[in-house]
């Protein structure tokens, strides 16, 4: 439906939107997770995002925390929505979480040299799903990795926070309010079941 | 250099101040309206259509702003609410006092809760056995504002014959959706009543202005006037008449008066250029709100009124009352869990509330006296903030939290506090604002009464949810900061005894006959009930009076 010159204009028009108010490098990946008029998020390939606030190192551990909190499965995950730039963006812009973020990733690096005997990037992606699976599931917690926790419900949040906020991540939910002017609301659809006790089944 | 004399000055263009605009100038009088901020551009200022990624920060905003944000205040209005005129607060007082000084002020981006009051909150003293005094107006009084208040703004509601909600008119109701219709079922199994709420937005096209779209972003701002605004519904309406002229950035510092204890203009300070301006006319309408409007009568003082204008009683400023707001409870619907998704988030996914349901059958039957009413919200949202009740990562929490995105519910309460001569507002002996005027001191305190209520409405809302089904997540660990709820009334209130109250029951001043008050100042106190309507049906009642008497030469 929406023609070529459409969707061009508008990506144009994201990108305006977000040059210019924010006056920071990057936010390729982002801009055009954002596109508006085409059925689904555009891949964007060239060249490589420079992080404005963290160093490369800490950077890729980012990029993969974040991959394996929303990872690509059936459908586009924190990579494709381009979550990480927008943490690097938000810690960037947020003093209250840049030493938490710092002293975080520091403790999960040595962690993992404890561990396994490198650095959390370098880890096996089963290693990287057991040191986080004992941070992230009270059953599982243990003890002296208190901090360790903290760090992970830090970054955990500011990944759904990055990606339950992009076109991708909404239209994963559903989100109606990307799509619904209604002339007029529509109203339950199981008048007959009050109590919604026989929905059918969900489907998925 | 005294220029033009207007036949009334009206001070400030939010609801009450609009609605005696509009009033005022379709009774053919010349009116100066001075507003403290400017006017708002709905292309720019109202956001309502962006979606998170259209903002830089994602609509959560800039975090070196986030101690300086109201609560109402995000990305999506950020610019719009009023931060360069402070307040200061006594010791032991929380105060938080969130403005809106453009033109319409609060109305731009209100809740549109707009149920009418009634006896049982009029003469509340008496029934309730006497604690403070009942207003001095019937509900047989003030009854027929009420409906062409709602016939001019249009409010949506059905009929519910409630003891403690006297119905309107109204235009047909939201519909329900399912987590309503499930709510509903669990109520009534716990005696709380479940009903659409009267909301002052347009379901149907009404008097020129068209019908909700339901994008569900109301409080940034509508950009089809779709519910009442100042800005859209009165505004327009004075402007046609030709007899409004409408100064912005105006601050008022003062309202003057003459020896013989007449208004004569009113004295601001333009925002721009910071000079000093004088304004006169006939007769002057305080709207300012109700904090503010305290505060400028309080500021106005000469070797006649050393305590302020108006204030022989010594009452303006006192029994400041406040909505107590707070999440009691929240947690979530099973029957909905993978359901797909249902644009839920219309009017904000605030379209019906649990109206007053306690004392009702005798005022004594709760350990608290009078009531308050719930507001419940749910379902899809724009943000899965109930993120953090799902554990883990990976492919399964992504599952999870689509699979959880019907199904939270939360519940906010509205509980009124009761007068008390330790809430009160005066001016601070030292702190200035920008333009060298005084600011006002808060003194606060939520009281025994609010609080028996605030554990009463937890209680009441995780049986609500457990009786519907539902399981609860949480309960409110203590109310919002006092202020929050932006329903400030009390302060100059209206009494027939001119040694107690500020104003008499049509908002003028007992001890300045053409000074008029038209705000929420005037309202006795808060009841279950949102401000907004009443304040525009007393505003109408108190502008027409003043009418009446400047028409026979009484003033």
């Amino acid at each position: 439906m929406a023609g070529q010159g459409l969707e061009r204009r508008e990506v144009l028009r994201i990108l305006a939107i977000a040059a210019a108010a924010s006056g920071y490098p990057g936010f390729q990946r982002w801009s055009f997770a954002c596109d508006h008029e085409s059925g689904g998020p555009v891949q964007v390939k060239g060249r490589t995002y420079t992080p404005g606030f963290f160093s490369a190192a800490e950077y890729a551990t980012v990029e993969r925390l974040a991959e394996l909190i929303i990872p690509s499965d059936s459908s586009p995950g924190a990579r494709e929505a381009g979550v990480s730039e927008f943490i690097d963006f938000m810690v960037g812009s947020d003093p209250a979480v840049q030493y938490r973020f710092r002293y975080g990733l520091t403790w999960l690096d040595a962690h993992a040299g404890r561990l396994f005997g490198a650095s959390f990037a370098k880890l096996q992606p089963a290693q990287q799903t057991d040191l986080l699976n004992h941070l992230a599931y009270r059953s599982q917690h243990r003890a002296g990795e208190e901090e360790g926790q903290a760090f992970f419900k830090l970054m955990r949040e500011h990944t759904l926070m990055g990606f339950y906020t992009t076109r991708i991540g909404l239209e994963q939910l559903g989100y109606p309010g990307l799509t619904s002017f209604y002339a007029e609301l529509p109203g339950c659809p199981h008048p007959a079941d009050p109590e919604h006790l026989h929905l059918p089944a969900p489907k998925g | 250099m005294p220029g033009k004399t207007y036949d009334v000055i009206v001070i400030g263009t939010g609801a009450g101040g609009g609605m005696a605009i509009k009033t005022l100038c379709e009774a053919g009088l010349t009116i100066c309206a001075l507003n403290s901020g400017r006017r708002l551009e709905p292309s720019k200022d109202f956001r309502n259509h962006r979606q998170p990624y259209d903002m830089t920060y994602r609509g959560f905003g800039d975090p070196r702003k986030r101690d300086r944000f109201y609560h109402i205040e995000n990305e999506y209005s950020d610019g719009v609410w009023e931060h360069g005129i402070t307040y200061t607060t006594a010791p032991g007082t929380s105060w938080e006092w969130p403005r809106c000084h453009a033109v319409g002020g609060k109305t731009n981006f209100w809740g549109r809760s707009a149920a009418r009051m009634g006896d049982i909150d009029f003469k509340t003293a008496t029934l309730d056995g006497g604690y403070d005094v009942d207003w001095p107006v019937s509900y047989d009084e003030i009854a027929p504002f009420y409906s062409r208040v709602e016939r001019l703004i249009g409010v949506a509601s059905t009929v519910q014959k409630r003891p403690s909600n006297p119905d309107g008119e109204y235009l047909p109701p939201m519909k329900l959706r399912c987590l309503d219709h499930i709510l509903e079922r669990g109520c009534s199994k716990v005696g709380i009543p479940y009903l659409p709420d009267r909301l002052a937005q347009l379901t149907v096209p009404h008097e020129g202005h068209p019908p909700c779209h339901y994008c569900g972003n109301c409080t940034e701002g509508c950009d089809t006037g779709s519910f009442f605004s100042t800005p859209w519904m009165l505004l327009p309406l004075a402007e046609k008449t030709g007899k409004l002229e409408l100064r912005t950035n105006a601050v008022v510092k003062a309202i003057l008066a003459d020896e013989s204890g007449h208004a004569t203009g009113v004295a601001y300070v333009d925002r721009e250029t910071k000079q000093e301006i004088e304004v006169r006319g006939r007769a002057v309408v305080l709207a300012a709100s109700c904090v503010e409007s305290a505060r400028i009568l309080l500021n106005s003082k000469s070797r006649r009124w050393p305590n302020g204008l108006a204030n022989s009683s010594g009452q303006a400023g006192r029994n400041l009352c406040d909505h107590l707001y707070g999440t009691t409870g929240y947690g979530y619907l099973p029957q909905l869990l993978g359901q797909p998704s249902f644009p839920d988030n219309v009017s904000a996914s605030q379209i019906v509330w649990m109206p007053r349901w306690q004392n009702l059958k005798s005022p004594r039957e709760e350990k608290f006296i009078r009531g308050y009413s719930i507001y419940p919200t749910g379902g899809c949202g724009e943000f899965p903030w109930y993120h953090d009740q799902i554990e883990g990562f990976g492919a399964e929490l992504k599952r999870d939290i689509k699979r959880y995105y019907r199904t939270p519910v939360s519940f906010y309460c509205q509980i009124p506090s009761l007068p008390s001569p330790t809430n009160y507002v005066e001016i601070d002996p030292e702190v200035k604002d920008i333009y060298g005027i005084p600011v006002a001191r808060v003194h606060f305190q939520w009281g025994p009464n609010e609080l028996l209520m605030w554990e009463h409405a937890k209680q009441a809302t995780t049986d609500a949810i457990k009786a519907s089904g539902g399981e609860v997540w949480g309960v409110g660990k203590e109310p919002y900061t006092p202020g929050w709820s932006l329903h400030e009334t009390g302060t100059l209130r209206m009494g027939n005894d001119p040694k107690q109250f500020v104003t008499n029951a049509f908002g003028q001043t007992h001890d300045v006959s053409n000074l008029f008050v038209c705000d929420a100042s005037v309202f006795l106190g808060c009841t279950d009930k949102t401000t907004t309507l009443s304040i525009l049906a007393f505003a109408l009642r108190s502008s027409e009076h003043l009418v009446q008497r400047l028409r026979n030469g009484a003033l």
